[in-house]
């Protein structure tokens, strides 16, 4: 599959980085990508970055650094977050939120949230001590000739 | 008597950075007798789950002192969220400030 577009932001792990991880992700909008599926994967980058600071990231310094690659292809995004905290089970962790969830509980939506938006999300332990959550989104892609 | 509305104008991003204040401004509303709690979130621009728990908790003690708290003005992003977490069947959410008011105007909260 080609890649049409890609790019790297890395922000210090605190909840104000949010702000310019918001602005980062407009700038890969362009007018193939369906508005709902751009506004999903932009709230699923939230999610995601807001869980690896709140979460991951809790016991670690504020100067270690979230890294975020988005990918545009052809008909898909994919959203890529790496964090150093200790290694986790995404997996049971949504099966515990999707079977628990009741609806006047403060959290645990987040996690939810990704699920849903995902056609595919992992979060994999790597050999340089960091995880990864891939979030993947696939659409048919707008077509592009109605603007020319 | 008259009823007391107060109203709550969130700016910005409503996220895990002001859910605190978020809070603390609503309790403040159920302690001055507040029987009407409109949040307008005309000057909201997004709002992640930790925003979003934050007024589910809201809602929460709201309700718990007897009153109402109402929602107007949510963008498509924040309209997103609430679908995608079937909070819009809990809240009650007017599309603008105008129509709150109507309503309000003619005793229909």
């Amino acid at each position: 599959m080609i890649v049409l577009h890609k790019t790297h932001l890395k922000v210090p792990s605190n909840l104000k980085s949010l702000d310019k991880v918001l602005v980062h992700f407009d700038r890969i909008n362009q007018p193939s990508i369906p508005k709902k599926v751009w506004l999903e994967c932009q709230l699923a980058l939230v999610e995601g970055f807001t869980n690896a600071v709140r979460h991951a990231h809790e016991k670690l310094p504020a100067d270690m650094e979230i890294e975020i690659e988005i990918a545009v292809l052809e008909g898909r995004l994919e959203l890529r977050i790496w964090d150093w905290g200790p290694p986790f089970d995404l997996q049971a962790c949504i099966e515990y939120y999707c079977q628990g969830q009741n609806n006047d509980s403060g959290g645990g939506r987040g996690v939810i949230i990704l699920h849903k938006i995902a056609d595919r999300l992992s979060y994999t332990r790597q050999g340089d001590n960091r995880n990864c959550l891939l979030i993947v989104k696939n659409y048919d892609a707008e077509v592009e000739s109605l603007e020319r | 008597m008259s009823t007391v509305v107060k109203v709550i104008r969130p700016v910005g991003i409503l996220d895990g950075t002001k859910a605190d204040v978020f809070r603390k401004d609503i309790n403040a509303c159920v302690e001055n007798n507040a029987y009407i709690i409109l949040v307008d979130f005309q000057d909201v621009t997004f709002m992640d789950s930790s925003g979003l728990g934050a007024l589910v908790l809201s809602l929460k003690t709201v309700r718990a002192a007897g009153a109402k708290l109402l929602l107007c003005s949510i963008n498509e992003p924040i309209q997103m969220l609430f679908e995608l977490t079937s909070m819009d069947r809990v809240f009650d959410i007017f599309p603008n400030r105008e129509q709150f008011e109507e309503k309000l105007n003619n005793n229909q909260l």
